[in-house]
């Protein structure tokens, strides 16, 4: 494990420390214990549920295996492997949500326990933060409080879907660093597979431990934030709650041991109820859900199938000589398309690797998103992607296409999602096939040189940068078709030898 | 007969329980429990040292299901038929926050 120099988070004498809960959604098709649907996006209210999601006498709830399958996954993803015996407990609280009056979870014997996430900070320091434990829990109903109503209302569509929390040791020492591990833990989730990581849908969600100390080996008493579902508001929520404890304390006050929640609009966090009172949650094992073994087998299958995880793809990337902003912006890009992308991009050769990684985070990722705003998401698969790509590098290699026209190619076919059967034919079609046809250019370039005297004399005095804007009027005269490196070479082999 | 709880530790099982007592009730229910847990104190007679920590006794593991939508025993409108409140769909209850 790597040294962690505290005094460099040092803020007004104290040392904050934060530890980071975070509840992610599996992709399971059915809930947890319930074989009805987990799919609850745009569920009309109180659609997707079962007399078990309900809690009615009698319910027997069966755990599904699936879900055993993707934490498990989720397991090597953090570093570890799952854990041969877990079990299943109770843990006892009112709220209209929870219609049984407990929540099934793991409280003693989880099914990942260990595990680690290393993270790398702008500054290009790594830290590594070792988990305590994940553990598969069900999520409870959503309630919402209509203003001036004197009632609540309760949805259970999302009752009883399957969570995995992870829980990390209180290693991290600043809101960048928080900001840092829940984007990692994002991206580690994503490439596992394991779920959707949609963060708008609240697929996953933190919950910020956050406590001060003036002495580095004392922890102080800490607050909860709960239910962050943004990294931004991680980050701003850590350094709230570290300003607002440090200002207690140096007025002489205590911090109370309680759960906040973080009111985005103010950008704040208010305290919510407090920890002490509620924390007898007479948990027991559940006796409805038998232990769960799995055999080494079993983990040997799922050693063997793993996806390409983070760490791979960051190498894969690496080793094409991209930057690390280039390979974040790829990793980072949306989920439906982007493993399709980089798998085009690590199997190429490192000049196209470079070319196509321009491609997609310049051309077709925005794209994406102008296609979605206007509602007609691109429809591409990656084999189209591969083609398009390919005819396209080709016309350039042969000096046939300029880069704008290029570019405006790509959004031609990426939008069409069809492979020409020729390249060529379609760009002459278009008009963006580069002249470079000798006599052509020559009558073009000799138009623009008896337009512009007073340029031509400032090139013949050495001002050799004034030739860019020629070749400028020149490509403009043609509408882009001209091929830029060989109109320049004719404009100043006229200029030079007073052929025009 | 010895007291195990407190009227303090009555006080907070029935917040808790989401229960009102009145200090009459208090006074009654801490004989009462204390009684019962008094009782429970037969178990520490029993020899655990041999025994490992059980969590469940039917022997079971692994019971599990496919993850596939099943057709289930009651539709979602007559369980919502079953809720003392409804309004549009979702279930009305006392206002929380």
């Amino acid at each position: 494990m790597n040294e962690v120099n505290l005094e460099e988070y040092k803020i007004k004498g104290y040392y904050p420390t934060i530890g980071i809960e975070c509840h992610v959604q599996l992709k399971s098709k059915t809930k947890l214990f319930s074989s009805v649907s987990n799919d609850a996006i745009g569920a009309k209210p109180n659609t997707l549920i079962s007399h078990i999601c309900f809690g009615l006498p009698g319910a027997l709830p069966v755990l599904n295996k699936e879900v055993v399958r993707l934490s498990s996954i989720a397991a090597f993803a953090l570093g570890t492997k799952p854990q041969k015996f877990s079990k299943f407990d109770r843990k006892h609280y009112f709220y209209p949500d929870l219609p049984k009056g407990y929540q099934i979870t793991q409280l003693d014997q989880p099914i990942i326990l260990g595990g680690r996430v290393t993270v790398s900070l702008e500054d290009g320091t790594t830290q590594t933060i070792n988990i305590t434990r994940a553990h598969i829990e069900e999520d409870a109903g959503k309630s919402t409080h209509p203003s001036g109503a004197d009632y609540s209302l309760v949805d259970l569509n999302r009752a009883g879907t399957p969570l995995l929390e992870i829980v990390s040791e209180p290693e991290i020492h600043s809101a960048k660093q928080a900001k840092a591990y829940a984007k990692e833990l994002w991206l580690i989730m994503k490439y596992a597979g394991v779920s959707d990581v949609n963060l708008f849908h609240g697929n996953m969600r933190f919950d910020v431990n956050v406590s001060v100390s003036k002495d580095p080996k004392k922890l102080g008493t800490r607050s909860e934030t709960k239910n962050l579902n943004s990294f931004k508001s991680v980050e701003r929520a850590v350094d709230y709650e570290i300003k607002r404890q440090i200002d207690l304390l140096e007025k002489g006050k205590n911090i109370a041991q309680e759960t906040r929640g973080w009111i985005d609009d103010k950008q704040k966090t208010v305290g919510q109820r407090s920890k002490e009172d509620a924390n007898d949650y007479r948990y027991f094992p559940d006796p409805d859900i038998p232990p769960v073994t799995i055999s080494d087998q079993y983990i040997n299958d799922i050693k063997r199938n793993m996806p390409i995880l983070l760490g791979k793809w960051r190498d894969k990337l690496q080793k094409q000589g991209l930057n690390y902003l280039q390979i974040e912006a790829l990793l980072e890009s949306n989920i439906e398309f982007n493993a399709n992308f980089l798998s085009l991009i690590a199997d190429s050769s490192k000049e196209v690797a470079e070319v196509y990684t321009n491609w997609i985070l310049n051309i077709e990722i925005p794209l994406r998103h102008k296609q979605i705003e206007s509602k007609e998401p691109l429809e591409i698969t990656a084999s189209t992607r591969k083609a398009i790509f390919a005819g396209i590098h080709e016309l350039i290699q042969q000096g046939q296409l300029s880069s704008n026209n290029a570019r405006l190619m790509i959004i031609f076919l990426l939008k069409s999602s069809k492979i020409p059967d020729d390249f060529k034919e379609l760009a002459q079609k278009l008009g963006y096939i580069q002249m470079s046809d000798i006599g052509e250019l020559e009558s073009l370039v000799d138009q623009i040189i008896k337009k512009n005297p007073t340029a031509v004399e400032e090139v013949r005095s050495g001002e050799k940068k004034v030739i860019g804007f020629l070749v400028g009027q020149v490509m403009k005269e043609s509408k882009g078709q001209a091929n830029p490196a060989v109109v320049k070479t004719i404009i100043t082999r006229k200029i030079e030898t007073h052929e025009s | 007969m010895q007291k195990i709880l407190t009227t303090k530790d009555v006080i907070a099982l029935a917040q808790l329980a989401h229960i009102k007592l009145s200090p009459s009730q208090i006074v009654q229910y801490q004989k009462e429990l204390s009684e019962i847990l008094k009782y429970m104190e037969l178990l520490n007679d029993v020899d655990t040292r041999e025994l490992l920590p059980t969590s469940q006794v039917t022997g079971l593991e692994n019971v599990v299901r496919e993850d596939e939508v099943q057709e289930q025993l009651v539709t979602p409108s007559q369980l919502l038929d079953g809720v003392p409140r409804s309004r549009d769909g979702f279930i009305q209850v006392k206002r929380m926050l």
